[in-house]
């Protein structure tokens, strides 16, 4: 709590963003992402749009994950499904691409949903794994209908927006960023809704809140639906951004990596989603960029290829150590150290 | 673990853009870029490491000799982890900071392109000029390597019994279709096609099919080497005396020998003369030799035929005085007629469409540990 913000009304207290430094802040922001993509070249602008799509998936990972508690492996598969629904939409019937990423969204939260049954029975590890099997069967299915092109997959066509064909990281930037934006508003809306708080009874005991009158039922195949359709949107976002679909383009790596990215964003907050999935997805390009700069030849640089990867696997050990509650928590310390300057805790 | 295609066309809509940058003739004296998505680590590190190497031996022999008429040829590789975003990421980045002629892409793809690529993909896909009117495969493609060793079975058994025991991947799948067809034509009989699970361990039940089958030849295709060694070893056990063969990315003389006893007699198609080879007519490998005394892999014999056939199109496009963009590159490269590679492929080559259709059927020698040609090149043409 920071001083000087007095609330006079409930609806002040409840507000997504309390005080006038906030929304300054967020009208930087705003105007730093929309002047982005006319400084940025080709490969920041690339890493942009993935880092977009990667936080709106890591955001419905959060919403089951973090805030309901229902560990899920399943993400990946869910993206599977919602990129496989824009594929076929679009090379098939051509329809609108807003129409085709809400359809994407709405069969992979079909899809979350059907998965999502056994939570009620299941938690925890056992839960994990039950959601394992579905992204195999999600994996078996995408590899062996004929609507979905087999082994080798769907190539996609360029989204179409008044004719404009977004086929470019700097045009598919218009499309990404606003709708991760959108994504990312709702699901911190969520969590003032009597949903949104129901999943947190949820999370934090389960039979509590039963007693409380939430029906658990309803309520956790709600949150698996909600994060399906954020994955379902992410992987039709993937779809248009990369133009191929195929069974391999979802391993179940790519599950974990989403776990991973809310676990050392913060689970249970809407920064860590963001959070995490930058870290995640930034880091080893940066390493990349770090290791570039050394004075090394290129021999050196190969043999240095690997320890790479063991430094961005001990950054997160470090992070997962040194700070549980993830980035956000570091985030958060760091402001209300800027919030008392000069003084100190 | 498969090699295919898996960036294709993903980057197609992004290097477009970059297309108009890279395309204008450039300047006289300005370094020739070859860029390079190359996985230096994750699974296909295995691979990735040796065609890097390839790659950049043949431009330091270029580079040593001067350059490509004056101009400095520049090896810019980055490591994709043999991710597809990381591949492109890595695309971007290096197509953003130079101006690329020319790129090696670690699953394939980059179609559209302006610039003349080549991947560690050999699918058969790709082996279509209309469709991939930039891109060429270094050797012959899946289909075209199992076709090689359906012309050797039936020059050496007329009417022979095929299996086909392949993985249930993009890179498995690739050839089959059209090999059933083709081992039809060359009279052989196919007694039996067994798809393994990707990442299959066990397969004593695929073992007793192929058994009840009993093929004078299996061929397998889409594996690296699991589960390769578990299938001969069980099936020489039961006493069969089926000949086991298997493409390209099987054969490096390592992976062959990490079979163990089982390897002995194991056959397969080679697009490339092994590091250790020694003949009259291939100097190049003396020279490579001199670099690296170590053996080195198919892989890096890939990676470096690679640069030699870049740098080939790079100086007829030059000669020709035409700008250097992927249409012109393509043209030139096709034009490559009765090319002498230096011996690294123990024929003279021509590149008509996107393939080089030539093999040589090797042979697993225990005793010395090597891999022994047993057959002539063979050239298939579609």
């Amino acid at each position: 709590m920071r001083i000087g913000a007095a609330k006079e009304s409930y609806e002040a207290d409840a507000a997504l963003f309390d005080t006038r430094a906030q929304r300054g802040w967020l009208v930087v922001l705003a105007a730093a992402l929309a002047a982005f993509p006319f400084v940025a070249d080709e490969y920041w602008l690339y890493l942009a749009c993935l880092i977009a799509i990667n936080i709106a998936s890591a955001t419905g990972l959060n919403i089951l994950t973090g805030y309901t508690g229902l560990v899920s492996l399943g993400q990946a598969a869910f993206m599977g499904l919602g990129a496989y629904t824009v594929a076929i939409l679009e090379t098939t019937l051509g329809t609108p691409f807003v129409l085709n990423l809400l359809a994407g969204g709405v069969v992979a939260a079909l899809g979350g949903i059907v998965v999502g049954i056994p939570s009620l029975r299941v938690k925890g590890l056992y839960l994990a794994i039950s959601t394992i099997a579905a992204s195999v069967i999600a994996h078996f299915l995408f590899a062996n209908l004929t609507l979905t092109g087999g082994t080798s997959g769907l190539s996609v066509p360029p989204a179409r927006l008044f004719g404009v064909a977004l086929d470019t990281s700097f045009r598919l930037y218009w499309l990404i960023v606003p709708v991760a934006a959108l994504m990312l508003l709702a699901a911190a809306n969520l969590f003032r809704t009597r949903i949104g708080r129901a999943f947190i009874a949820i999370r934090d005991r389960d039979i509590s809140a039963e007693v409380l009158g939430i029906p658990l039922l309803r309520y956790k195949l709600m949150s698996f639906g909600l994060s399906s359709f954020y994955a379902g949107v992410a992987g039709g976002l993937w779809a248009y951004f990369f133009r191929v679909v195929t069974p391999e383009s979802f391993p179940l790596i790519m599950s974990i990596f989403f776990l991973a990215a809310i676990i050392v964003g913060g689970m249970g907050t809407i920064l860590g989603s963001i959070l995490g999935a930058v870290f995640m997805t930034l880091v080893p390009e940066l390493l990349k960029l770090v290791v570039g700069w050394l004075p090394l030849s290129t021999d050196m640089g190969l043999v240095l290829s690997p320890v790479r990867t063991i430094v961005f696997g001990a950054l997160i050990v470090g992070f997962l150590i040194f700070e549980p509650h993830g980035l956000a928590e570091i985030w958060r310390r760091v402001r209300r150290y800027f919030h008392l300057w000069p003084f100190r805790t | 673990m498969s090699i295919q295609r898996r960036t294709l066309m993903s980057l197609a809509a992004a290097a477009t853009a970059t297309a108009f940058a890279t395309g204008p003739a450039h300047a006289q004296g300005e370094d020739i870029v070859l860029g390079g998505s190359i996985p230096m680590t994750g699974v296909f590190a295995f691979a990735g490491i040796g065609i890097n190497a390839g790659i950049s031996d043949y431009v330091k022999i270029v580079n040593d000799a001067g350059g490509i008429k004056g101009r400095k040829l520049r090896y810019v590789p980055e490591d994709t982890g043999y991710k597809v975003d990381a591949s492109v990421a890595a695309f971007k980045k290096i197509t953003g900071a130079n101006k690329v002629n020319l790129y090696y892409g670690d699953s394939t793809g980059f179609a559209k392109t302006q610039i003349l690529m080549a991947g560690a993909s050999f699918a058969t896909e790709i082996n279509n000029p209309q469709k991939y009117p930039y891109q060429f495969l270094v050797g012959p493609d899946y289909t075209e390597m199992v076709v090689i060793l359906l012309k050797h079975i039936a020059a050496t058994k007329p009417g022979a019994k095929v299996a086909f025991v392949y993985s249930d991947s993009e890179f498995g799948r690739d050839p089959i279709d059209e090999s059933r067809a083709e081992a039809k034509k060359l009279g052989l009989t196919v007694a039996t096609e067994i798809m393994t699970p990707p990442g299959s361990v066990d397969v004593s039940g695929e073992v007793i099919k192929l058994r009840r089958a009993d093929p004078d030849f299996t061929i397998f295709h889409g594996y690296v080497l699991a589960p390769i060694p578990e299938f001969v070893t069980q099936m020489k056990k039961l006493g069969m005396k089926s000949q086991f063969m298997g493409t390209f990315w099987t054969m490096d003389n390592s992976m062959v020998m990490k079979m163990g006893e089982a390897a002995e007699g194991f056959m397969g198609v080679m697009p490339f003369r092994y590091h250790y080879e020694t003949d009259a007519k291939a100097p190049m490998l003396d020279k490579i030799r001199q670099m690296r005394p170590e053996y080195q892999s198919n892989a890096y014999m890939q990676g470096f035929l690679t640069a030699m056939l870049m740098t080939e199109a790079t100086k007829r496009t030059l000669d020709a005085g035409k700008p250097l963009n992927g249409k012109n590159l393509k043209a030139a490269l096709n034009s490559i007629a009765n090319f002498d590679t230096g011996g690294i492929i123990g024929t003279p080559i021509t590149i008509k469409g996107n393939s080089i259709p030539v093999g040589r059927i090797y042979r697993a020698d225990t005793k010395t540990q090597k891999m022994v040609p047993a057959s002539d090149w063979i050239t298939v043409g579609k």
